[in-house]
């Protein structure tokens, strides 16, 4: 694959993993689902694939450059999709919800 | 003082960041303007509009451009008074040849230092420069503003203000109150990491800037912190000149020592001695990157002590696939071109230096780091700007109530430093491609669209905010955010007539330095008009809740320049 597309995957990555991150939290599971916050199972799994998709995301960036570079590359990133999920969340937060596929709404 | 440590965090953090919160909006804003300098020295000097060359031949093209250059009226001007006796008439010892190229530079800019025989600090030089096209050797008349790289980067960390390097000790000053704002924010700030997505734009103005506030200063915290810490680090020679002032006799000592260890000599032999090959010697020193599995750009290329048989020639490479800007130097005898010195891998702490100055001077090739960090500087500046809006929010009404004028002297100068700052570039944009080129002062009056541009808008931001004192909302914002989409439309259409590279040529051609500007700069239209109607919409709502909602867009607008 090519280095843009790998790049452009662990953006993705890291704005799908902070969306699971987001969910965890009581009051943004509210704002998406309109319901109540998800059990604590449910919120520990989410943070788990959270914290997963980050360590994923830094993994793709080091296999694209060198770590120097990598690492700044995946802290932007970082930076970048917060700001992008904190925009979901005010504007559009039902997007959210493709991030828990299977679940039915209240 | 204060009850206690919050309290206290609270007034550092409010008072340190309004005072020297309009410094970092500066060197925020021109900072990510500078990641693509050479775009807009390409923008501005259509002559040099060509794709970036590789080193030519020294011996052939280059060395007779070198041989050619005098020292600048300038330098010598300068020189005056720091000299025994008489300016001399010549000066026929070149004590360097230098030559600095990235993998952006079409043009390359060669310069010459030459010893002042009769100085009064031996240390002391005169210099001159020469800039050509290094296709065919033609050498490019240097006397155009390169608007990137000689305006927006130099006004990024020293506001261009260069008496007694007042606008450095600013800048640094306010590099400092950064950190201090960065740390003092993170103490206030009683939910970081619950509140780390939270952006309500529903709420009230006040609430709603201050979760802006929160989001962009927290989200890029990394960033921010970075940036401002090694911008200190990068300027710790003009804070600290202690190589220089206290430990003189030490640094001495050190470059003794260093002629010892690596045998380059530190000063000339007197002995004339002819220069061999320097391309044979680049080439050398390819290879031995090439063995050790690094592409072979040459970054810098210095020549030492020119004619003299204690000459040497020292070839860096371009850390364009790596943070640090230069490194694995190798240094060959000039009048042989045998190798005197290779430079070992960089220490731990010489890596870790190499990599903060790299990653702030940024001369890599990766195009999505580069654009990660203008989004990163745009960020920094809406973090400002929100912090001015919840600063007059919070106190417009007491202060209206109180008759005092505080809330509003800051409201303007906030639409100053916010839509001002990006009214006075688009100005100077305007400026370069109406002037006609033959004009002698045309830099001066490039300078002075920027600067009266400002000025102006300054004037008009004082006018305006008059409904401020009565606590109400100002139109300075969305008048300003107008004039911004008016210019920034009209630099790329003028753009297109002077040159002819109107969007769909340079897309075409996928000549992006100009595309990418033309784009940026339609981009900084769209969201000004959508800036201005949204501040109309809240205006005109019942509901209204006071002024400049979006006031961070415009700023964010032409971060993708």
């Amino acid at each position: 694959m090519s280095d843009a597309a790998l790049l452009a995957i662990a953006l993705l990555l890291c704005v799908i993993s902070f969306g699971w991150l987001a969910l965890a939290m009581d009051a943004h599971w509210r704002q998406v689902w309109s319901s109540e916050p998800p059990g604590r199972t449910t919120a520990r799994w989410l943070r788990i694939l959270g914290w997963m998709g980050l360590a994923a995301s830094l993994a793709l960036c080091l296999r694209v450059d060198h770590a120097s570079m990598a690492s700044l590359v995946w802290v932007m990133n970082l930076a970048s999709a917060a700001l992008i999920v904190a925009m979901v969340l005010a504007w559009t937060p039902r997007w959210l919800r493709l991030l828990v596929p299977g679940r039915r709404c209240s | 003082m204060f009850q206690n440590f919050r309290l206290t965090m609270t007034w550092l953090h409010t008072w340190f960041g309004l005072v020297l919160g309009f410094v970092l909006m500066v060197a925020f804003f021109f900072g990510a303007l500078s990641v693509f300098d050479r775009e807009f020295d390409r923008w501005g000097i259509p002559q040099t509009r060509f794709e970036a060359q590789p080193l030519p031949s020294f011996d052939t093209l280059l060395r007779p451009v070198f041989e050619s250059i005098e020292p600048s009226r300038e330098s010598i001007d300068e020189m005056r008074g720091r000299v025994h006796g008489p300016m001399p008439e010549h000066f026929d010892t070149v004590r360097a040849w230098t030559l600095y190229t990235t993998h952006r530079d079409p043009v390359m800019r060669l310069n010459a230092i030459y010893e002042v025989p009769n100085a009064r600090d031996p240390d002391d030089d005169v210099f001159g420069s020469r800039t050509i096209d290094p296709r065919s050797g033609a050498v490019v008349p240097d006397n155009q503003l390169r608007i990137g790289s000689q305006f927006f980067f130099p006004l990024h960390y020293s506001l261009q203000l260069h008496w007694l390097d007042l606008g450095e000790w600013l800048v640094g000053l306010a590099a400092l109150a950064m950190l201090v704002a960065l740390v003092s924010g993170v103490v206030m700030h009683r939910k970081l990491f619950r509140e780390l997505f939270t952006f309500r734009p529903d709420k009230q103005l006040q609430r709603s800037t201050l979760d802006l506030h929160n989001l962009s200063g927290v989200a890029a915290l990394p960033f921010h912190f970075m940036f401002a810490f090694t911008g200190l680090v990068i300027m710790a020679g003009v804070y600290f000149p202690v190589a220089h002032v206290q430990l003189e006799p030490l640094h001495e000592y050190y470059e003794k020592l260093e002629e010892q260890q690596t045998g380059l000599p530190h000063d000339r032999a007197g002995v004339a001695a002819p220069l061999a090959s320097v391309d044979a010697m680049v080439a050398e020193a390819r290879q031995r990157w090439a063995q050790r599995g690094a592409s072979g750009d040459v970054g810098l290329l210095i020549v030492r002590h020119v004619g003299d048989a204690n000459g040497y020639v020292s070839v860096f490479r371009a850390g364009t696939d790596r943070i640090g800007l230069l490194g694995e130097g190798i240094h060959f005898k000039a009048s042989t071109g045998e190798v005197l010195y290779e430079e070992p891998p960089s220490s731990a702490v010489g890596g870790v230096t190499d990599f903060l100055v790299g990653l702030h001077l940024q001369h890599f090739r990766h195009w999505t780091l580069r654009w990660l960090y203008v989004f990163g500087g745009l960020l920094g500046a809406v973090c400002i700007a929100t912090g001015f809006i919840f600063f007059i929010e919070k106190r417009k009404r007491q202060h209206a109530r109180q008759g005092v004028s505080g809330a509003r002297v800051v409201s303007a100068l906030a639409v100053t430093f916010v839509t001002g700052m990006v009214i006075a570039t688009l100005s100077l944009l305007v400026a370069n491609r109406v002037l006609p080129e033959s004009l002698t002062t045309r830099e001066l009056f490039e300078q002075s669209s920027f600067w009266g541009a400002w000025l102006l808008a300054l004037m008009h931001a004082f006018w305006r905010t008059g409904p401020v004192a009565q606590g109400q909302r100002t139109s300075a914002w969305s008048e300003q955010c107008w004039i911004i989409a008016v210019m920034a439309v009209l630099a790329v259409v003028l753009n297109w007539i002077t040159t002819g590279d109107h969007l769909l040529h340079t897309l075409a051609v996928g000549y992006w330095p100009v595309a990418g500007i033309d784009l940026a700069l339609l981009t900084t239209a769209a969201v000004a008009v959508l800036a201005a109607n949204h501040l109309r919409r809240r205006a005109a709502s019942p509901r209204a809740r006071g002024a400049g909602v979006s006031e961070g867009d415009p700023a964010v607008g032409v971060a993708h320049v």
